[in-house]
């Protein structure tokens, strides 16, 4: 949290990763801010083996990785300053949840480590099931304490790999809240899913990998609008359906009108600000009234099928 | 270095891996007993006990397959079941790692075998103190050897035990027995120099066979340094699932 808002707290800069022929990452330059980032792609887009070289855990075959400005690799001091968290969900099942944590705790040397225990264990809100062993957790309860190992320490700097498996939907809203409230308190929050819902609403900003590449960066809207080869939906409810169709086909930034049974007009368009602009002006011009405009796949789920089907 | 070393313990103390040495370990004293009552009169008695109990049985066989069971699990169930990551995401030195799983692995496996060898000492040779201290002393040695060792394998391989028993039967179980110099080379080979130069009286048997005491107690920490620092190495640089 000493890092100024203008240098990255993780750079990685034309990393690649190959196992033998195949290549996991391929030449991939990203940097990652304080705030939540959400890693997204399909499953084997290589989201995990990213998250590990960010980690240390793996080398780079090709390119550097830097966190907080340091090297990782080779480099256990900076794991005062990390906290990551796997997939994997395999934990010591002999350790009940405080036992893990505090076995975590000690290995980072925390001198008030009982109180930081709490802390984490009442983050994720185990504190009555602490003592059980981990072996009789459910899945989602497992998750959530392996995350309060995660943060026992404070880490500046999270990394965590698909860390919903498991949860239901009110511990995945409980864990969105968590993430905010930590990435208000100025810390760096990289998280991977193939689910885009788990981040769309938690992180200010995208990276999306498909096939071992960055395919895009950015604000997810933005990523969407940069797709613009890609045909953008939009409904309009109007008070004069046929009119409005009409004026619309005669511009550029429309590829087709479809009228709906319902009288609602569906327009597609490769040109979304073009779009956007030029509908409330041919409304003007012809004395319609809209009653509505929406985007019918302006969502993460979208572009995400889209870059993947490219 | 506590955290880790309790960890191993009970990773290494389960019941069934434990049930396993345990009655591995058992067996040289189960055979003394046996022995010693229907062979005992034997001319040869002695020297076929040696030779075939505590070399070929105990030193040979069981001893590193014991350790091996042990050992190659320390870093092994962890690389397997893809655990690892706990121990290495922390802010502490790789060595601090693998010692205290090398010494789990030490703990357990050191005093079965060597109860096992001085318990068969004392029934099958009629033994005295200094011959179960050599027993004693030379399979310590062998486990910290064989320990580092297997530790060792257990980073580089998930098919570690496979590779450890080839090595066991053909380096250390066939190839020993019949080229001399390879003691010089061989954990079965600085064994039985050392319980051999702790009681040279008492365990003459072994003297025309075995390499010099001075040499087998370097031969045995250099190959256990050099494991060692080969794991703390392979911990260092390894990609970890």
């Amino acid at each position: 949290m000493s890092e100024t808002v203008t240098s990255p707290v993780i750079d990685v800069h034309e990393v690649s990763k190959w196992y033998g022929s195949v290549v996991a990452v391929n030449e991939v330059s990203l940097q990652v801010y304080p705030g939540i980032t959400g890693l997204l792609g399909p499953n084997g887009a290589g989201k995990t083996t990213l998250l590990h070289l960010i980690a240390g855990l793996a080398g780079c075959s090709d390119g550097d990785v830097s966190l907080l400005g340091e090297r990782v690799r080779d480099n256990p001091k900076l794991y005062r300053r990390l906290g990551f968290m796997s997939e994997h969900e395999a934990v010591y099942g002999f350790y009940t949840g405080r036992q893990f944590v505090e076995f975590s705790a000690k290995l980072h040397g925390l001198t008030q480590a009982g109180s930081a225990i709490n802390r984490a264990i009442e983050l994720v809100g185990l504190t009555n099931v602490q003592d059980r062993m981990l072996a009789t957790y459910s899945r989602g309860m497992r998750q959530r304490m392996r995350l309060a190992a995660t943060l026992v320490h404070d880490p500046e700097v999270l990394l965590l790999d698909e860390p919903l498996t498991g949860t239901d939907p009110r511990q995945r809203v409980e864990f969105q809240e968590l993430m905010l409230r930590l990435a208000d308190e100025g810390r760096t929050i990289l998280i991977s899913s193939h689910i885009l819902e788990e981040v769309e609403t938690v992180a200010g900003r995208i990276l999306l990998m498909v096939s071992g590449k960055l395919a895009a960066a950015g604000d997810y809207r933005a990523i969407r609008a940069k797709l613009d080869e890609q045909a953008y939906e939009v409904r309009l409810v109007t008070s004069s359906p046929r009119q409005m169709a009409a004026a619309l086909v005669g511009t550029d930034a429309v590829d087709s009108v479809s009228v709906g049974s319902d009288g609602d007009l569906v327009v597609m368009s490769r040109s979304v600000a073009a779009l956007m602009k030029s509908i409330p002006l041919l409304a003007k011009e012809h004395g319609i009234r809209l009653t509505r405009v929406e985007p019918l796949d302006d969502s993460l789920e979208s572009i995400f099928s889209y870059i993947v089907e490219r | 270095m506590a955290p880790v070393f309790w960890l191993s313990m009970r990773q290494l103390g389960g019941r069934v891996r434990l049930s396993i040495v345990v009655l591995l370990a058992a067996l040289p004293v189960g055979l003394a007993v046996i022995v010693f009552f229907t062979a005992r009169d034997d001319a040869t008695y002695e020297e076929g006990f040696v030779n075939v109990l505590l070399d070929g049985m105990l030193v040979g066989g069981i001893m590193p397959i014991v350790t091996m069971a042990l050992a190659t699990a320390a870093f092994g169930n962890e690389v397997e079941d893809r655990t690892l990551s706990y121990l290495v995401l922390k802010p502490i030195s790789r060595w601090r790692i693998a010692l205290p799983k090398l010494l789990a692995s030490i703990v357990i496996a050191g005093p079965l075998l060597i109860a096992s060898g001085i318990a068969a000492t004392i029934v099958g040779l009629d033994g005295g103190v200094r011959e179960s201290a050599a027993v004693g002393g030379a399979l310590f040695a062998g486990v910290v050897t064989y320990a580092a060792i297997f530790t060792w394998a257990g980073l580089i391989s998930t098919r570690a035990i496979a590779f450890a028993l080839i090595y066991v039967f053909l380096w250390e179980g066939l190839i020993s027995s019949f080229i001399h110099g390879v003691d010089y080379l061989s954990v079965r080979g600085y064994t039985l120099a050392i319980m051999h130069g702790i009681d040279e009286s008492g365990l003459e048997v072994l003297s025309t066979r075995v390499i010099g005491l001075p040499s087998a107690a370097v031969g045995a920490s250099a190959v256990t340094v050099a494991f060692f620092w080969l794991a703390v190495h392979r911990l260092r640089k390894m990609d970890v699932p």
